[in-house]
């Protein structure tokens, strides 16, 4: 009696082994659909290169745009002379806002202080703007 | 394995943790004579929890406004990695679980277990089963196909037939006129919210019945015995009976995989059993298309209508048949549940189903 | 292809896919009852694909179809019956490519000396999809040899051949919920491409340009062939987890028979 007990345990946790194989399996099965069907996609709005109409952007003014998925700036410093930044603010990822009577950008969370460049110029900011190449096709601008 | 019991040590030093598994789990006992369909309860639970994860899924991509729905449903069977999965299981899944509900409502009826002292085990039940159906109306429009959208005008133009208030019966609810954007709205927030809120509530409610009253033996087999029927409450024992965990909880899951094998088979292989031809073609609120029908479901009650030569009457004869279901412990009232000494029961519960069956298949094909 | 005439044909597909169902008008419910010449037409038209697709008696005679006084009136815009020779002006007010190379091809040039018009292959009011049978030698022969018919058919048979199969696939892989709007609107396009080219009937012309339209139709037919993989693959997927389901559930009934006979045992 004890001993045919003791085969039955054995057999049963062989069985409940088995039974846990299944169910890791059929839960990778579920879970892999799951983790891609929520995973970022690509989209169409994460193109390469974004093309700007030249003369959205005015001679010492800013123009906001989205690159890549996220807000960015183009400047035109001096006729003919663009500059394509990241408008994330290197601190705490607020939108950098162009003071166009000091030619600055100012991050209105914490005060950064950056320069046409995209240079830190005050406040908490570790780091510099990223910069993104520009280049002139007749009338538009490519960035990326 | 020291650290597991540690961590229920700490915990049942506080909560008496180990005291309420026992009394939940081993020491919860089930009559021996316990069967296969006692674990459609547990079917339909893991299903509506499938439901919950697949409908979650679907509402992160899903647009509920009448310009975009249809395409934001086509994106997800398209577009998004493994939204046609997540939409099939969601579709073929619903179809299941009122099949579950079905089964395990006849089985409750075939056994008796709806007596006396559990006639609020089958309310709550057959609420559910209800509750379910309305899931599946209010789901049907959420696409915005021509299905939806004539098979909700259809099934909401049905509530003209009351007498007096009919008609405003009717636009509210819709929101309106006809079927529309408020339409949509309304139902979006049933579906999603509302109906999902009460079903927990309810199932809540449902088990907590079946765990105060215990479980009922099946009326079969040389162990039955009739429990007198009592004025106080009693908890039915077993204390001969077999521990819920695991005993019957291994059967429940096995029952539960193969259940989801079959649906996993639709889903894969047979999906456009429930997704006929106008589900595929956007909702145009101009041209009804030829020969709609309502889902299999909805069937008896669509031919019912058609058969009455007034509206009105078809509706009280749906009505006057969904109430005595759901008073049927009150109905029904002998305390006798083994069904070869319960012959007049008999009869009626197997017309019953012919009928149902019958009208089915005369409105599927007329 | 021609990006407009794409875009065109698509507009057209997409009026088309709509179940539409002509109305029952004026003419219909007058001419319904008629007897004889004067009826014939209604049960006519009843099958052919003009109904199917909702075109009815006044989008090709004209007219006034919800007023029975002036249904026939000319100011309404009633055209009635065009003469022999005007028939292909009449069917080509909607299919203009069709007309044109029509126009242009011996048939047509032939018109004014009876040469056939659109209705002597296609039917007039019982008009139903056009398929290669059309061309057969009992109905070529009324009016010239089969043997330049035979040879034009053998040149667009297999191209026919393939737009048929791609029309049936498509249509399946519409049948599962794929998004099948722009290959079908590729498919639609080509066909009427293909389809206008045929009214030639110039072997040369047809042998010519035949491999283009075979290019086409072997991009759609690849990209369809991709699709079909993906689902094959699901479904192969789909089994393997149906069987492991299915071991699952006949490993967790073992574990509740060990069970089982211990309750037995136990007893």
């Amino acid at each position: 009696m004890s001993q045919a007990t003791g085969k039955g345990k054995e057999r049963r946790t062989f069985l409940g082994v088995l039974l846990g194989g299944f169910s890791v399996a059929l839960g990778a099965a579920l879970g892999w659909p799951v983790f891609k069907f929520l995973a970022p996609r690509a989209g169409a709005d994460e193109a390469q290169q974004v093309k700007i109409p030249r003369d959205q952007v005015a001679i010492g003014g800013a123009h906001f745009f989205n690159f890549q998925g996220r807000p960015a700036v183009i400047l035109q410093p001096e006729a003919g002379n663009f500059v394509a930044l990241s408008a994330v603010c290197t601190h705490l990822g607020c939108i950098v806002k162009w003071e166009n009577d000091k030619g600055e950008f100012l991050c209105p969370c914490h005060g950064g202080q950056f320069s046409a460049s995209g240079q830190v110029l005050g406040g908490p900011p570790p780091k510099p703007l990223d910069t993104y190449p520009v280049a002139v096709v007749d009338q538009d601008i490519m960035v990326g | 394995m020291k650290i597991k019991k540690m961590a229920i040590d700490w915990l049942d030093s506080r909560l008496g943790v180990s005291e309420l598994l026992h009394q939940q789990l081993g020491g919860y006992k089930l009559p021996r004579n316990i069967n296969t369909w006692y674990a459609l309860g547990a079917v339909i639970m893991a299903l509506f929890g499938l439901q919950f994860l697949t409908g979650i899924l679907l509402l992160i991509y899903y647009v509920p406004d009448t310009e975009k729905a249809f395409a934001s449903v086509t994106m997800i069977m398209n577009e998004v990695p493994f939204g046609w999965l997540f939409r099939y299981l969601h579709v073929v899944c619903s179809n299941l679980i009122i099949v579950a509900l079905l089964l395990h409502m006849m089985s409750v009826m075939f056994m008796g277990s709806y007596k006396r002292p559990r006639e609020l085990t089958w309310i709550s039940g057959f609420t559910l089963l209800n509750m379910g159906l309305v899931f599946c109306l209010t789901g049907y429009l959420l696409p915005w196909s021509q299905l939806s959208f004539w098979a909700t005008t259809v099934a909401t133009d049905a509530a003209g037939a009351v007498p007096v208030v009919g008609e405003y019966l009717v636009s509210f609810l819709r929101g309106g006129p006809s079927v529309g954007a408020a339409t949509l709205g309304r139902f979006f927030a049933l579906h999603v919210l509302v109906l999902p809120l009460a079903l927990m509530g309810l199932v809540g409610f449902h088990l907590f019945c079946v765990r105060r009253n215990g479980i009922s033996q099946a009326p079969f087999g040389k162990h039955y015995r009739p429990v007198e029927p009592s004025d106080t409450f009693t908890h039915e024992e077993h204390h001969d009976g077999i521990p819920f965990y695991p005993n019957y909880t291994s059967k429940e899951l096995g029952v539960i995989f193969f259940a989801l094998a079959i649906l996993v088979l639709i889903t894969f292989y047979a999906p456009w059993l429930f997704i006929p031809l106008d589900a595929l073609v956007p909702a145009d609120p101009f041209v009804t298309p030829d020969h709609i029908k309502p889902e299999w479901y909805f069937l008896w009650a669509y031919q019912t209508l058609k058969i009455f030569p007034s509206e009105f009457l078809g509706l009280a004869v749906q009505g006057a048949a969904m109430t005595f279901l759901a008073l049927l412990p009150f109905v029904d009232r002998g305390p006798e549940r083994r069904p070869g000494k319960r012959p007049l029961f008999l009869t009626c519960y197997l017309l019953g189903i012919l009928l149902f069956v019958g009208i089915s298949l005369w409105g599927h094909y007329s | 292809m021609n990006r407009l005439f794409l875009g065109w044909m698509i507009l057209v597909l997409l009026l088309w896919c709509g179940p539409a169902l002509a109305q029952d008008t004026v003419c219909v419910q007058c001419h319904g009852g008629l007897d004889g010449r004067l009826g014939a037409p209604v049960g006519q038209w009843e099958k052919s694909i003009h109904a199917a697709n909702g075109i009815s008696c006044h989008d090709c005679h004209g007219g006034d179809p919800s007023d029975f006084a002036m249904a026939m009136s000319p100011e309404r815009g009633f055209i009635g019956v065009p003469g022999y020779e005007e028939v292909p002006a009449f069917c080509g007010r909607c299919h203009l490519g069709v007309r044109e190379d029509y126009e242009k091809s011996a048939h047509g040039e032939a018109l004014a000396n009876g040469g056939p018009n659109c209705v002597i292959c296609h039917g007039n009011h019982e008009v139903v999809k056009a398929s290669i049978d059309l061309i057969n030698e009992q109905d070529c022969t009324r009016c010239h040899d089969y043997e330049r018919a035979a040879e034009v058919k053998g040149v667009i048979a297999e191209t026919e051949a393939k737009l048929q199969s791609l029309d049936l696939s498509v249509a399946s892989l519409h049948r599962v919920g794929i998004d099948v709007e722009r290959l079908s609107g590729e498919l639609f396009s080509t066909r009427n491409q293909f389809r206008r080219l045929f009214h030639t009937v110039n072997v040369e012309k047809l042998q010519q340009q035949r491999s283009a339209f075979d290019s086409d139709l072997a991009e759609i037919g690849a990209q369809v062939g991709e699709i079909e993989n993906q689902l094959s693959q699901r479904k192969l997927i789909g089994g393997i987890i149906v069987v492991l389901l299915v071991l699952a559930g006949c490993v967790a009934l073992l574990i509740r028979q060990t069970y089982h006979s211990e309750e037995e045992a136990g007893e």
